[in-house]
């Protein structure tokens, strides 16, 4: 019987085809207002990924087309504030067809699940996305313990 | 019974390919003037080298793959691995071989150029 498993894979895998090629054909489906056009995650700002490497922890923020002098980053022990605008990049003289980007402002406040050095953060900013790197304060850290 | 397998047996492999990633299409603005088409697509985390932009017969298909690398245990996902696809039909006054694209900061900026031909064109009057 399990030999039969590849059936069952199988059938995921057409589910999963049939969902991109229907996300394909609304490809607004879900998204939450159209003019103007505002973050997926219901208007509290850009898409972030946190993951904890015991002695750091990393946040990554979607922010395209913004450059550092738009972002503005805030630490206060173990919270954490992001704010920034995307300027509209509106080119002079060009008629407009279609604007799904847009201008936007944003701040989104996080409480990080430990406390950060605050002197060793390091921000950095490439293809519009923002990585920082966090690293735990002392005592926030994992310690081996040594058994005697 | 008979001795035939052949009737029995059974295709194992997917005939379509399954993209292991979600397709999603990009947000994009579009602007135009005199001389060119202008589009800008938001890719954020998309390198340059997996960019592809083609057209073919009026199609236009711009796709981005988005590989991020991440350190340690995930305590939240909010975005992962995507590929980024959309697709324009563009006149065919556009001069394919002068189109450009230029990716910073996660967005990628596209100009398409109108052929000569399409461009308006200010006709003088002559004194008679």
């Amino acid at each position: 019987m399990w030999t039969r498993w590849s059936d069952v894979d199988r059938m995921f895998n057409a589910m999963d085809l049939l969902q991109n090629r229907m996300n394909r054909m609304f490809p607004d489906y879900g998204r939450i207002g159209r003019f103007p056009v505002t973050w997926d995650v219901a208007q509290s700002g850009p898409k972030t990924n946190l993951s904890d490497a015991g002695d750091h922890l990393e946040l990554k923020v979607e922010v395209p087309g913004m450059v550092k002098e738009d972002l503005n980053i805030r630490l206060q022990g173990n919270y954490l504030e992001i704010s920034g605008s995307r300027k509209s990049d509106t080119p002079e003289g060009y008629t407009v067809h279609r604007v799904e980007r847009g201008m936007t402002t944003f701040t989104r406040s996080f409480t990080l699940p430990a406390d950060v050095d605050s002197e060793k953060v390091e921000a950095t900013l490439s293809n519009g996305l923002l990585t920082l790197v966090l690293p735990k304060s002392e005592t926030a850290k994992p310690k081996q313990i040594a058994i005697n | 019974m008979s001795e035939r397998s052949d009737l029995m047996k059974r295709q194992e492999t997917m005939p379509d390919a399954t993209s292991e990633i979600p397709a999603v299409a990009p947000l994009v603005d579009i602007y135009e003037n005199d001389d060119e088409i202008l589009l800008h697509a938001d890719m954020p985390g998309v390198i340059r080298d997996d960019i592809t932009v083609s057209i073919d017969n009026g199609k236009l298909t711009l796709t981005g793959t988005r590989k991020i690398e991440t350190t340690g245990a995930a305590q939240w996902e909010e975005f992962g691995n995507v590929e980024y696809r959309r697709n324009f039909s563009v006149p065919q006054t556009i001069d394919v071989a002068g189109i450009n694209a230029v990716l910073k900061d996660g967005v990628l900026r596209l100009h398409l150029p109108k052929s000569e031909a399409a461009r308006p064109k200010q006709i003088e009057i002559k004194a008679a």
